[in-house]
Order: structure tokens, then C-alpha cells, then sequence
């Protein structure tokens, strides 16, 4: 049953995403030491479910994509195509040193160079492996975006960034194959 | 009962098809030529006892590469025949019907060094993209990335 699109119906479907944001996890090509800590973050210590937020296996059922590792050259496009499935509003957080610039594995011959040449990314989380007190960080950082986006009725207002090497409007390459 | 062989049985056995000498405790390297490796490897297999292939691993050592198969076998000393190839024309024959597993070490060989393998069954790309331009072998030491290349949709820049 689908709530009629009124403003007090997308009030509350964004008030109880604000309360309760479901993640999806994506190794890209990582060495898994970002992924051991964001199961640190869901086991008894840190426990992020009592807040809400859920890891879910479906990227069709997420608010938010955490994309852990460098993108090498075969994960690229699975990667982008993971992010597609996802629904408006949508945010992603590139983790870790390889997530977020390359790290060590910039500029080989079998990755590309950082998450941000595959998808526009929201969050960026230094350290190798980051601590889950900074993982919570980043996603609570997400939920503050959403409630602003949400204000101002989407995305456009922060001027998001593009591809590289695209124009505004412009379609990126997979959008048009 | 597992028969232990020893440097002067491996020396005697396999001095025809180059030299022998001991590069470690439990390792073995015999200098052979591409067109006795068969042979070679048909004789540690049957008369020494080493029947099982570890890896096959490339060396590009400037002038030449250099292909050395690691063979063991349940006295668990290491037999590694090491053949040299010419850069300008790196091309031998496939182990690959003796032992099967060097098939797949052939492929990637072939992917990342440019090694042509003849009467190989199946040379195809196992694991570089499906978009990797040819005759570009990204473990050769003369290999620089080329930036500003599409590899699935997604631009490349490699800075």
C-alpha cells in the first residue's frame, strides 16, 4: 500500500529513515580489515542495531552504501551497477584509506583510482582500518544530511559533485549503455 | 614408506638436462632449456618422485624472463627447473597436457608477462578486465600505465 505523496506522509517516511537507516556493506577489493570493523560496530560492545541502524544484504533495500577498499577494474562497474539499484534518497560512504583516496594501491595497474571516479560519494573515513566509533561517526554524519536534504527537497542544493570529466546534465557512461 | 632422494640422486639423474645445485636446504634448481623441460619434468616426476607442481613463477630480470616450475613431492624436497626466454620473443611450449594444474599458472602468465604458451588448449584472459588493451602485460618492468583510459565505463586517470 503506498501512502499518498502529501506532505505529512514524506514527513514521516523521513522522520523514521532519520530514525532508523539501513546500510548495505560492499568490499570493493579491500584487504576485509574495514568490513572485521564494521562487524565490531553490530556486535555487543558497540551494538549499532539498538539505534536502528540495520545491515541489510540488498542494496534495494538501503538508505546507505558503504563501500570498503579500492575499486579494482572488474568490481568498478559492479559496483556502480550496485549503487543503481538503490532507492532515492541514497547516500555512500567511502571507508578507509583505500575507500576514500587509493591508499596504497593508487595509481596500479589493475584498480581504479578511488571510489569517488565510480559513484559521488557523501562521507569520507580516514584510517586503516577506521574505528568503529568513527564508522557510527560517518553514518550519523549520513542521517544529518538526510534530515538537511530533506528540508530542502533534495540533493541539489549541496551542488553534488559529478563524474570526472563530465559536464552538468551530462549522462554518465554506463547511463548510456 | 616415503624413499628420500638426495642432492647426489637428483644431481645424477637430472645432470642432462643442465646444471644442479642446491639453493636452499630443501630446494633444489635445475638450469634446463625450453625444449627439455619435458623431458625434465617427465623425469622428476617419475624417477624423483616429485609429482605435484607448487606454482609456476616468472621472473622479468631485465634481459631475459625466467620461468621456474616448482615441483614437490611427498619427501618434500623442491624441484625447480628454471628455463630462460628471450624478451624480443617469449615463446615455449605448454606443460600443460603432463601437468594439468600449469594450465591455469600458463594463463596468468600469459596475462600479466605476455608468455605465449604453443598447443596451450584455452590462452584466454583469466585475470586482467575484459577491456585491457592488447599487448599491454603490466608485470614487464619496461610496463607504464597509460592515463586517461576507460575500463568499463569508468575513467582511469592513474596519478
Amino acid at each position: 500500500m503506498a501512502l499518498p505523496d502529501t506532505g505529512m506522509s514524506r514527513h514521516l517516511v523521513n522522520w523514521a529513515r532519520a530514525k532508523s537507516p539501513w546500510v548495505t556493506v560492499y568490499n570493493s577489493g579491500g584487504c576485509n580489515a574495514c568490513d572485521i570493523e564494521i562487524i565490531a560496530c553490530l556486535m555487543p560492545r558497540f551494538d549499532v542495531e539498538r539505534f536502528g541502524i540495520l545491515v541489510k544484504g540488498s542494496p534495494r533495500h538501503a538508505d546507505i552504501l558503504i563501500v570498503t577498499g579500492i575499486p579494482t577494474l572488474k568490481q568498478a562497474s559492479r559496483l556502480r551497477r550496485v549503487w543503481e539499484q538503490m532507492p532515492e534518497p541514497k547516500y555512500v560512504i567511502a571507508l578507509g584509506a583505500c575507500g576514500a583516496s587509493g591508499g596504497v594501491f593508487r595509481g596500479l595497474y589493475q584498480v581504479v583510482d578511488c571510489v569517488e571516479s565510480v559513484l559521488p560519494v557523501d562521507v569520507y573515513v580516514a584510517g586503516c582500518p577506521p574505528r568503529p566509533d568513527e564508522i557510527i561517526n560517518a553514518v550519523v554524519t549520513c542521517l544529518g544530511l538526510l534530515v538537511e536534504d530533506a528540508a530542502h527537497g533534495g540533493k541539489e542544493w549541496r551542488q553534488k559533485k559529478l563524474l570526472p570529466g563530465m559536464a552538468p546534465g551530462e549522462k554518465s557512461p554506463t547511463e548510456v549503455s | 614408506m616415503i624413499r628420500p632422494v638426495t642432492l647426489d640422486t637428483i644431481t645424477e639423474k637430472m645432470k642432462e638436462f643442465g646444471s644442479v645445485e642446491q639453493v636452499r636446504k630443501n630446494r633444489i634448481r635445475v638450469k634446463t632449456v625450453p625444449d627439455k623441460l619435458h623431458d625434465a619434468i617427465t623425469t622428476s616426476q617419475a624417477v624423483l618422485g616429485c609429482d605435484r607442481l607448487i606454482t609456476i613463477s616468472t621472473v622479468d630480470n631485465g634481459e631475459t624472463f625466467e620461468l621456474l616450475y616448482h615441483l614437490i613431492g611427498p619427501h618434500r624436497i623442491i624441484i625447480t627447473l628454471a628455463l630462460n626466454l628471450p624478451r624480443d620473443e617469449p615463446v615455449t611450449m605448454t606443460s600443460s597436457a603432463l601437468l594439468p594444474p600449469a594450465g591455469i599458472y600458463e594463463r596468468q602468465i600469459h596475462d600479466l608477462f605476455g608468455i605465449t604458451f604453443t598447443g596451450h588448449p584455452g590462452l584466454k584472459k583469466i585475470l586482467l578486465n575484459e577491456d585491457w588493451p592488447d599487448n599491454e602485460y603490466p608485470l614487464r618492468k619496461d610496463w607504464k600505465p597509460s592515463p586517461g583510459e576507460f575500463y568499463g565505463g569508468i575513467k582511469v586517470e592513474r596519478v
